[in-house]
C-alpha cells in the first residue's frame, strides 16, 4: 500500500516482503490496478467511462486517502465540459507544439524516436507484446504505453504465482526491476514534477502527485537505486534540504587536528 | 657507441627542403575513407552495414540526391546520394540535418482543432475521421451553393508533382496562389518571354569568365550545392574569372576575383550599358544575333547607344572606366557565362533587370554552348489517369487583372485584394506555406487578415511544424517531413537531366500522413459514393501506388526497372561512376560524362517535319504551331517560345505598355533618396532558408540571430559600432535590432539576414521555453543545450509591398530606412508593423501596373500605347 506522498526520506519505511504468496498476488494485483490507472490518465485524453469511474465517491476517498486532493475543477463541471476541459489540457501539455510530450525518448533526448523507443519496442517483442493504436497512434515509449508494460508484467507475475512457477515469477520480476532501471526510472518522476509545475488542471496536478509518489515507493518495492535524468526535477536550493546528518561535518576525522604525524585515520 | 644526431628544428627545414621530390615520389597508401566509403554508412557500434536509402533532399529546394542511412527504424546520417549526376555525393548542412524536421519534439503528429480565438494557441486533438468529416463538410457547403472558388488553397514548397493542382481541380476551383512573387517570378518573367524556360545553366565548369548580378551562389541561391561545385571547378581546372556585382560581400562576392558594390536595383543599367559597350565595340557575335533572335544586329547597336558607361555610373555608382573593363572581358574571353539570382530581379522593375543582365550573354553567343549560357536541363512524368479539367471560371486571386503578364502570380498582394473584396473566400487551405513570416508585412498584414473570421472564415492548415500561419489556423492537418513521403522529381540543377524520388525512410510518426493522402481522403469524404464525379480522380492506395503511375512507363526508365529502379537508386539515368578522387562522374575510361549542348540546334526529324511549313523568315510550323527554325538549309528545334526563336523584343509587353526592348527603370523613390536614408536589403546565409530551418537543431546552433549589417560610413555618421542597438524605421513600421559594421555592404544599404526571429515554429526557432521554465524549458535535454539566448529579430513587418508590374515579384529590396542609434525606449527585439500604412503601400505599387495613373508616366517611350482601354476582354498571358 501507498503510504502518502510527501517526498520526505524520514517518512520512506523499509518494504517488508509479504508473507504468503496470496499476500504476494494481492499486492501484485492492486500494483498493476494502479499502473492500469495511471496509463488511463497519460495515455491519451480520458474517455467518458474513465472519468465517470474516477469520480465515484468510493474512487475519490481511496486517491484521497493517498493525498490525492482534486479542485473543483474535476469535481464540479459537468461530464462533457470536463472532458472537453481534459483534452484541451491534454493537447496542450502532452500533443501539440510547445509542450512536453511524455515519451521517453524525448525526455532524454530531446527527439522523437530515438534509441530508447528501440529497447522499449524490442523489450516488448520480448515479452511478447506489441502495441496498438488507441483512440490516436502513440509511442512505445510513452509514459502510458510503460505503464501498460509493466500492468501486464505484473498480471503475469500473478498468473506465475497461481500455476505455482516461482522460477516463472522470479524471471518476471527480475523483468521489471530491469525495465525500472532502463527506462521508467529514469525519467518519470522528474517528468511527474514538470506535469506538476506546468498543468493548470488539478486533475494532472494531482496525479502526476500520485504517480511521482507511486514511483518513488515501487522503486523502493523493488529495491532498485536509480537516478532519474530527467531534467524535469525541480533544483531544490540547499537551504531548503532537511538532512539528517550535518552536511558540513567531515566523513571521517582523517582530517581533523586529531591526526598523528604517522598519519592513517582512527576511528 | 653509435653517434646520436643532433636535431634541430633548422635541421627540419633544410632536409624538409632538400627531400621534397623524394617525400613526393614516395608511396602513399593511405587514402581518404569518406571517399571511399560513399554510399556506405557503418554502425561505429557493431561494424554492422547501415540501411542505405536514396532520396531527394528536401530541407530547400534545390533537390540533391541523398541518403538516408537508417539504423533501428531511425535515420542516423544523411550524406548525398554518388549516383546523382548533379550533385555528385555532396550534400549541404542543412542537408545533413534534415532529420530532426522528423524527429522535432514540436513537430504536430496529430489533427488539431482550435479551441480557444485564432492564434491563442489552445488547441485539441481529434482524430482523423473528425478532422476529415469537418473539413469535407465546409467543402460541401461551399459547393452546394456553386462557388468552388471559394475555396483557396495557398501553398509554398510544392514538391507533390501535380497532386496539389489535382486536389483544386477536383473541387473545380481556380483559386490556387503560390508563393513565387516573394521568390523569384520576375527573374522568372524576366526570362521565359525571351528564350522560353524561367531559368539558366551557366557551365560553370568549363567557362573562362563569370559575371554574376546578385546572386549568393556558393551559399544559397538555385541551385547552390550542384552549382557551387561546378564554381570550384572551373576556378582550379579553368582558371575561370569571377566577377560579382552584389550589395553585399556575400561569400560568393568573397570568393570572387572582383566586388563590386552596386546600388540596390540598378544591375540592370549596368548589364545595359556592357551591351553598349560591346556592341559599340562590335564585340557581339552577329552571326548568333541574327540567326537566333528576332531582332537584327543594327537594331540592337542602335537601341543601346542610350545606355552608356556613364548614365550607368550615375545610376549605380559603379565606375564608367570598370563597366567598359569588364564589358570588354566579357565579350573577349571564350567561353563566358553569366548568373543571376534575386539581386537584379526583386525590385519594383525587375522583370527589366533580368532581361537586361541576359541580353549579354545572348548578344556574345554564349548561349548553348561548352563553358556558357544554358538551357536547363529536366524531365517530365505523366499524371495518373483520369485527370480532372481545368476549372473554367477564373479566379481574381489566382491571375489579379491588374498584372496580366505575371504568370507566376502575385500571391503577396492577396490580402489587400481580401481587404478590398475583390474574392470572396470560405476555406482557406495552406501547404507548406508561412506568409505570416515569409511575406512582406508579415504579421502586420498576413497576420491580421488572417485572424479575421469574417475575410476567412475557415482556415485549414496541412503543415508539419507549428509556423506562423499554422498558429492562426482553424483546423490543423498534420502533413509528414520529406524524409516520410513519397514525391517525383526533377530539377534543372547541372546540365544532365535526371528524374528523381523521395521515398518514406520510415513510416509516419504518430498520426502524420503525407499530403497527397490527405487530399485524397478529404476527396473520398467530400464524395464518399462518387456521385460528384470526383473520386475517380483519386484512385490510387498509397503514395507508392501513386508514384508508380507517375513512373512505371516512363521510356528509358520502364526497361531500367522503373519505379523499382528509382526506389533502389533514388536517381535515373545513372551517368556513370564518381570518381572519389576527381569528385566528377566518369565513364568506364574514367573520363567525365559529357553534356549536351546547342540543344536549340538539334535537327527536327523527317517525321517531325511531315507536314510541316517554313515560312520566309524560316519559322516551321505544324498545326498552327511553331516548332523549328530553318537555318542554313537545316531544320532546327529552337528554342522553346512561340516563334522557337529568342525574342530581344518582346511584342507582348507592348501591348500593355512596357518596353518590349532591353529597357531599366529606376525605383522612383530610389531618385532622390536622401542623405542619411538608406535602403533596407535581406539575405540568406548558407545554413538556412526563408522561415522552416530555424527549428533545425544543427542549423539553429550555427546561426540564430542576424544582426544588421552596416558600412562604417553609416555606423561612424550615427554613433554606433558593433552589437549596438539600432533602430530601423520605414514608411510603414520599425525595429530595433544589433548592429554589425563591416566593410562588406554598400554605404547605402543596411542588410538583414531572413530566417530568424521567429515568434511561433517551436522551442528551437522562439527559445520561448526558457523563458518559462515551469514549462520545462530549462529541464528539456536539447534546449539545455542551447547556449545562445538571441534569436535574432525578422525584419519583414517594416517592409511595404511592391509588386512590379510586369513580372508581379515583390520589391524585397526597394525599402527606404532610417537608421538610428536606439533611443531609451527602444529594446532589443522591438517589431511594429502598422496595417494601414502598409495597406498604402499596396495602393501605391498599384499604381505601377499597366492600370495604374503612373504606368505611362514610367514609360515616356512607350507615348504611342493605346492604353488599357485597348485591352478589355484580352485573356491575360505572360509566359511563353
Amino acid at each position: 500500500m501507498l503510504k502518502g506522498l510527501a517526498i520526505d526520506v524520514s517518512r520512506v519505511e523499509p518494504v517488508e516482503a509479504p508473507e504468503s504468496a496470496e499476500e504476494t498476488r494481492q499486492l501484485l494485483e492492486a500494483r498493476a490496478g494502479l499502473y492500469r490507472l495511471l496509463a488511463g490518465v497519460f495515455v491519451e485524453e480520458p474517455g467518458r467511462e474513465f472519468l465517470e469511474a474516477l469520480r465515484r465517491p468510493e474512487a475519490l476517498a481511496s486517491l484521497a486517502e493517498a493525498g490525492v486532493s482534486f479542485d473543483a475543477d474535476f469535481l464540479e463541471p459537468g461530464l462533457d465540459q470536463l472532458i472537453d476541459a481534459l483534452s484541451t489540457e491534454f493537447t496542450t501539455l502532452f500533443a501539440a507544439s510547445g509542450g512536453f510530450p511524455p515519451v521517453e525518448s524525448v525526455r532524454l533526448t530531446g527527439r522523437y524516436q530515438q534509441d530508447p523507443l528501440f529497447t522499449v519496442r524490442e523489450d516488448y517483442r520480448r515479452a511478447g507484446f506489441k502495441a496498438l493504436k488507441g483512440r490516436f497512434a502513440v509511442f512505445e515509449d510513452q509514459l502510458g504505453m510503460e505503464l501498460l508494460f509493466i500492468a501486464e508484467m505484473l498480471e503475469s507475475c500473478a498468473r506465475a504465482l497461481d500455476c505455482g512457477d516461482r522460477s516463472e515469477y522470479n524471471r518476471l520480476t527480475r523483468e521489471v526491476k530491469r525495465f525500472w532501471t532502463l527506462h521508467l526510472g529514469k525519467w518519470v518522476r522528474g517528468y511527474c514534477g514538470l506535469v506538476q509545475r506546468a498543468t493548470e488542471h488539478s486533475f494532472y496536478r494531482e496525479m502526476a502527485k500520485f504517480l511521482e509518489a507511486f514511483a518513488g515507493e515501487e522503486i523502493a518495492l523493488l529495491k532498485l537505486r536509480i537516478e532519474d535524468t530527467d531534467q524535469g526535477r525541480e533544483i531544490v536550493p540547499k537551504s531548503e534540504i532537511q538532512v539528517l546528518f550535518n552536511p558540513d561535518e567531515p566523513v571521517c576525522n582523517a582530517c581533523g587536528e586529531n591526526t598523528d604525524a604517522q598519519g592513517g585515520a582512527r576511528a | 657507441m653509435l653517434d646520436k644526431l643532433k636535431m634541430t628544428r633548422r635541421t627540419f627545414i633544410k632536409v624538409a627542403g632538400g627531400t621534397t621530390a623524394a617525400a613526393a615520389a614516395a608511396p602513399r597508401l593511405l587514402s581518404a575513407m569518406e571517399q571511399d566509403l560513399g554510399g556506405k554508412d557503418f554502425s561505429p557500434v557493431d561494424l554492422k552495414e547501415r540501411q542505405a536509402i536514396p532520396v531527394n533532399c528536401h530541407v530547400c529546394n534545390i533537390q540533391d540526391g541523398a541518403i538516408a542511412y537508417v539504423e533501428n527504424g531511425r535515420v542516423v546520417k544523411l550524406e548525398g546520394n554518388p549516383e546523382h549526376v548533379s550533385t555528385r555525393g555532396r550534400l549541404c548542412a542543412k542537408g545533413n540535418a534534415g532529420m530532426w524536421y522528423s524527429y522535432d519534439p514540436d513537430r504536430i503528429l496529430y489533427p488539431l482543432k482550435r479551441v480557444g480565438a485564432r492564434g491563442e494557441g489552445k488547441w485539441k486533438r481529434i482524430t482523423w475521421d473528425e478532422a476529415l468529416n469537418e473539413v469535407a463538410g465546409k467543402i460541401k457547403e461551399v459547393l452546394d451553393k456553386g462557388e468552388p472558388n471559394e475555396i483557396m488553397l495557398k501553398y509554398g514548397r510544392n514538391r507533390s508533382g501535380g497532386a496539389i493542382d489535382r486536389f483544386m481541380r477536383t473541387l473545380g476551383s481556380n483559386t490556387i496562389v503560390n508563393h513565387t512573387s516573394v521568390c523569384e517570378s520576375s527573374k522568372k518573367i524576366g526570362m521565359e518571354p525571351t528564350w522560353g524556360p524561367d531559368i539558366e545553366t551557366p557551365d560553370f565548369a568549363n567557362t573562362k569568365y563569370v559575371l554574376n548580378f546578385g546572386s549568393n551562389i556558393l551559399e544559397a541561391a538555385y541551385f547552390h550545392n550542384p552549382l557551387s561545385q561546378r564554381i570550384a571547378e572551373g576556378r582550379v581546372d579553368n582558371n575561370m574569372k569571377i566577377v560579382t556585382f552584389d550589395v553585399r560581400l556575400s561569400n560568393t562576392a568573397g570568393f570572387s576575383d572582383e566586388w563590386i558594390p552596386v546600388f540596390p536595383g540598378t544591375d540592370g543599367a549596368v548589364a545595359l550599358a556592357m551591351g553598349h559597350v560591346i556592341l559599340r565595340e562590335d564585340l557581339q557575335d552577329s552571326e548568333f544575333i541574327e540567326n537566333w533572335t528576332n531582332v537584327s544586329v543594327k537594331e540592337l547597336k542602335e537601341h543601346y547607344k542610350q545606355y552608356t558607361p556613364e548614365w550607368a555610373e550615375k545610376l549605380s555608382g559603379v565606375p564608367a572606366a570598370a563597366i567598359e573593363r569588364i564589358a570588354r572581358e566579357f565579350a573577349q574571353t571564350k567561353p563566358a557565362t553569366l548568373f543571376t539570382y534575386r539581386g537584379p530581379c526583386k525590385h519594383l522593375y525587375g522583370s527589366y533587370n533580368e532581361k537586361a543582365c541576359m541580353m549579354l550573354p545572348i548578344m556574345t553567343g554564349n548561349v548553348e554552348k561548352r563553358g556558357g549560357y544554358c538551357l536547363p536541363r529536366g524531365m517530365g512524368w505523366p499524371q495518373p489517369q483520369p485527370e480532372p479539367a481545368k476549372p473554367g471560371k477564373d479566379s481574381y486571386l489566382s491571375h489579379p487583372p491588374d498584372y496580366p503578364l505575371a504568370a507566376h502570380k502575385v500571391s503577396h498582394l492577396t490580402p489587400f485584394f481580401l481587404a478590398d473584396g475583390k474574392q470572396k473566400i470560405k476555406i482557406y487551405f495552406t501547404y507548406q506555406d508561412n506568409p505570416v513570416y515569409t511575406n512582406p508585412g508579415s504579421v502586420a498584414v498576413w497576420g491580421k487578415v488572417m485572424r479575421d473570421e469574417k475575410l476567412l472564415p475557415y482556415f485549414v492548415s496541412m503543415s508539419s511544424h507549428m509556423g506562423e500561419e499554422t498558429a492562426l489556423a482553424d483546423i490543423i492537418l498534420p502533413d509528414c517531413p520529406y524524409l516520410e513521403r513519397w514525391e517525383p522529381e526533377s530539377m534543372p540543377n547541372s546540365l544532365w537531366p535526371w528524374l528523381g524520388i523521395r521515398q518514406p525512410v520510415h513510416a509516419y510518426l504518430g498520426e502524420s500522413r503525407e499530403n497527397r493522402i490527405i487530399l485524397r481522403d478529404i476527396i473520398h469524404k467530400v464524395d464518399p459514393d462518387g456521385s460528384r464525379g470526383m473520386k475517380k480522380f483519386w484512385n490510387f492506395k498509397d503514395g507508392e501506388d501513386y508514384m508508380r503511375q507517375h513512373f512505371d512507363n516512363i521510356p528509358g526508365l520502364k526497361e531500367a526497372g522503373g519505379m523499382n529502379w528509382l526506389k533502389k537508386h533514388g536517381v535515373w539515368p545513372v551517368y556513370g561512376k564518381l570518381d572519389p578522387k576527381s569528385g566528377k562522374v566518369t565513364d568506364k575510361t574514367g573520363r567525365e560524362i559529357k553534356a549536351d549542348y546547342g540543344l536549340y540546334k538539334k535537327e527536327l526529324s523527317d517525321a517531325d517535319m511531315a507536314g510541316a511549313v517554313v515560312d520566309k523568315n524560316g519559322t516551321i510550323t505544324k498545326n498552327g504551331k511553331a516548332i523549328g527554325v530553318k537555318r542554313g538549309g537545316r531544320n532546327y528545334v529552337g528554342f522553346p517560345t512561340g516563334n522557337r526563336l529568342i525574342n530581344v523584343r518582346v511584342e507582348h509587353w507592348a501591348e500593355y505598355g512596357f518596353n518590349p526592348m532591353p529597357t531599366f527603370k529606376q525605383v522612383p523613390w530610389h531618385k532622390d533618396i536622401k542623405d542619411d536614408d538608406l535602403i533596407l536589403t535581406t539575405f540568406k546565409l548558407n545554413v538556412h532558408k526563408q522561415s522552416r530551418t530555424a527549428a533545425v537543431k544543427w542549423l539553429a546552433e550555427i546561426a540564430h540571430s542576424n544582426p544588421a549589417w552596416m558600412n562604417p560610413q553609416t555606423a561612424k555618421k550615427i554613433g554606433v559600432k558593433t552589437g549596438d542597438l539600432i533602430r530601423v524605421e520605414s514608411k510603414v513600421g520599425h525595429m530595433v535590432t544589433k548592429a554589425y559594421v563591416t566593410e562588406g555592404i554598400h554605404p547605402k544599404v543596411i542588410a538583414i539576414a531572413t530566417a530568424f526571429g521567429h515568434w511561433e515554429y517551436g522551442r528551437l526557432a522562439t527559445l520561448k521555453l526558457k523563458e518559462k521554465p515551469q514549462w520545462g524549458g530549462q529541464d528539456d535535454p536539447d534546449l539545455n543545450n542551447v547556449w545562445w539566448d538571441d534569436k535574432g529579430v525578422h525584419p519583414n513587418a517594416i517592409i511595404p509591398v511592391v509588386a512590379d508590374p510586369i513580372g508581379g515579384s515583390q520589391g524585397w529590396y526597394d525599402t527606404v530606412v532610417k537608421v538610428t542609434k536606439a533611443g531609451p525606449n527602444d529594446k532589443y527585439g522591438d517589431v511594429q508593423g502598422d496595417w494601414q500604412k502598409h495597406y498604402e503601400a499596396y495602393k501605391e505599387t498599384i499604381r505601377y501596373a499597366y492600370t495604374g495613373d503612373l504606368h505611362r508616366k514610367m514609360h515616356p517611350e512607350m507615348a504611342s500605347w493605346a492604353g488599357p482601354e485597348s485591352l478589355k476582354g484580352k485573356a491575360p498571358g505572360g509566359g511563353h
